[in-house]
């Protein structure tokens, strides 16, 4: 297996891309697509693979500047990664890489360049970094019979291929065979505006090694940092002084609070960066005299974290009655049971009791201000939300 | 769906081009960003989401009392200004601008790009 290094997409995958396989990213035009393939290219260098980059869009120096943005440093693999410059040729400067395509409009000249590299190298990944300015140069029908031929050749190699493609305007029989049949699997990328929440997904629309998964993944892309799958917004609600803001801060790469005399008056707002996910953190005041404010925040969660003070069960129906202001049913949600440190904290299976929890709904325990437990929330949370598997 | 980002994006441009406008920015009521125009944009999502509890806030407390909905929220600070506007019931538009610029003209020009986002969004 080569793992695509996209987050979550490997999971989906049962673990990558098997050897022999091949898979495109097949992408709207208008969305971040090309850095698929690039993420991929960087995650099987990292993980101590060979790889091939064919890069056809632009010349291959400012490829790796791209490289550089995104964080990742591919000198450090010179020697594991193959660059095949289908570019400068085309624009009559000279190139600095070992392996050209000299007439990248003629595809007979790719395929003697990649035949040669799939015949001479041990198992790699080999990534294309635009096959569709190959078809653009090449001619739709040629280049589809090429990739049908490399495809093969992999096979028998034991090579992963992985290829970029935009969906441009090409013949309804082209987009049929890319979607359909040429690639063991096809990974859809595009934009969606749901409501106000304008976002790009991958999807997978076919896999024929993994079982079928319908989610699809918002992700955004960050310099330095490449694809995280995207969170628009988690709600952390629960009744006051529970520890909310204190928990938005123990989660959060970067979060403020809007506090006044101990007590939150507006608002909590985090940023947390972890394990491929980038998730954007709402947390809300607790106090009654508030909840027009906690209403006017809760729109768009997409999951929440009730936070609860575990000495203090009192409040719980109070607690409950927040998931009913923001919305909350319906929604994935856990409880927290914050400040476990107490003495007198209710165990786990005390708060479900009390709360009369659904069986599906997670109950963590948590110190929010000492930062124990609360990315396992996180994780419980995501899981639930991202779930699809 | 990326027409409407093009659209957002041209009216942005046009608000950050009055003089003395250093962000425009549109974000959903409920805080979240759709998009912004500013040089460095750091501290965008925690902007879009403190603008939008302001502007909620303002309305609650003027709704309450019988004053009928705001206008816009102008804060003045030291260093400048920051003025909220309602564009719909499902978004907002957020200006940053600097001391030395023209309330009024900021402001005619604000209120025309929020019926326009209004429409944008339907
Ligand atoms: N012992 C203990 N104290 C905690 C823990 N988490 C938070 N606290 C304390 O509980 C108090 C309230 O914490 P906040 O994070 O402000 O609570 P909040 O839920 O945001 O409160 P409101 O916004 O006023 O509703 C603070 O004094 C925290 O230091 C914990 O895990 N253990
Ligand atoms: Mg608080």
């Amino acid at each position: 297996m080569v793992e695509t290094g996209i987050p979550k997409l490997d999971e989906f995958l049962g673990g990558g891309i098997p050897k022999g396989k091949s898979l495109v990213y097949y992408s709207q035009p208008g969305v971040e697509g090309e850095i698929f393939g690039m993420q991929t290219v960087y995650n099987s260098l990292k993980s101590g693979g060979n790889c091939v980059f064919v890069v056809s869009s632009t010349i291959p120096s400012i490829t790796k500047g791209l490289f550089k943005e995104f964080g990742w440093d591919i000198d450090e693999y010179r020697d594991r990664l193959f660059i095949v410059d289908a570019y400068n040729p085309l624009i009559g400067a000279p190139s600095d890489e070992k392996y050209v395509v000299s007439n990248p409009d003629n595809i007979e000249n790719f395929n003697k360049v990649i035949i040669d590299l799939i015949k001479e190298l041990p198992p790699s990944t080999i990534v294309f970094g635009s096959l569709s300015t190959i078809m653009d140069l090449c001619g739709e029908k040629e280049t589809i019979e090429s990739v049908k031929n490399w495809n093969k050749m992999a096979m028998l190699y034991n090579h992963v291929l992985v290829y970029n493609f935009t969906v441009w305007p090409y013949s309804q029989e082209t987009l049929h065979l890319i979607k359909e049949e040429l690639f063991n699997a096809v990974i859809s990328i595009g934009s969606i505006a749901e409501r106000v929440i304008f976002g790009q997904y991958f999807g997978i629309l076919k896999s024929d090694w993994a079982k079928e998964t319908k989610t699809s993944m918002l992700f955004r892309v960050l310099r330095p940092g490449g694809i995280k799958l995207f969170i628009p917004k988690i709600l952390v609600t629960g009744p006051f002084d529970a520890g909310k803001s204190t928990f938005v801060h123990a989660l959060s790469t970067r979060a403020i609070s809007v506090d006044r005399l101990g007590t939150t008056i507006a608002m909590d707002h985090g940023h947390v960066d972890y394990k491929g996910f980038s998730a954007d953190i709402f947390g809300t005041p607790g106090q009654e005299r508030f909840d027009p404010i906690i209403k006017l925040l809760s729109g768009e969660s997409m999951g929440v974290f009730l936070v609860v003070d575990s000495t203090n069960p009192a409040d719980f129906v109070r607690a409950k009655h927040m998931l009913d202001i923001t919305k909350s049913y319906g929604l994935p949600y856990v409880v927290v049971a914050n400040k476990q440190d107490m003495p007198g904290a209710l165990k786990l299976e005390e708060i479900r009791e009390q709360f009369n929890l659904p069986d599906d709904v997670p109950v963590c325990p948590t110190v929010a201000k000492d930062k124990v437990g609360v990315f396992e929330a996180f994780e419980v949370l995501i899981e639930k939300i991202t779930g699809g598997t | 769906m990326a027409d409407t980002l093009d659209m957002v994006d041209k009216l942005l441009a046009d608000l950050k081009n009055i003089g003395g406008v250093e962000a425009s920015i549109a974000a959903s009521r409920d805080g979240l960003l759709i998009r912004a125009n500013m040089q460095k944009g750091k501290f965008l999502e925690s902007l879009a989401a403190m603008s939008a509890t302001m502007l909620g806030a303002a309305e609650t407390a003027t709704t309450q009392v019988e004053k009928g909905l705001p206008t816009r929220v102008i804060v003045e600070s030291e260093y400048g200004r920051l003025i909220i506007v309602g564009a719909g019931p499902k978004a907002l538009l957020i200006i940053l601008a600097n001391s030395n610029s023209s309330l009024g003209l900021i402001l005619i020009e604000l209120d025309k790009s929020a019926r326009k986002l209004k429409e944008i969004l339907k």
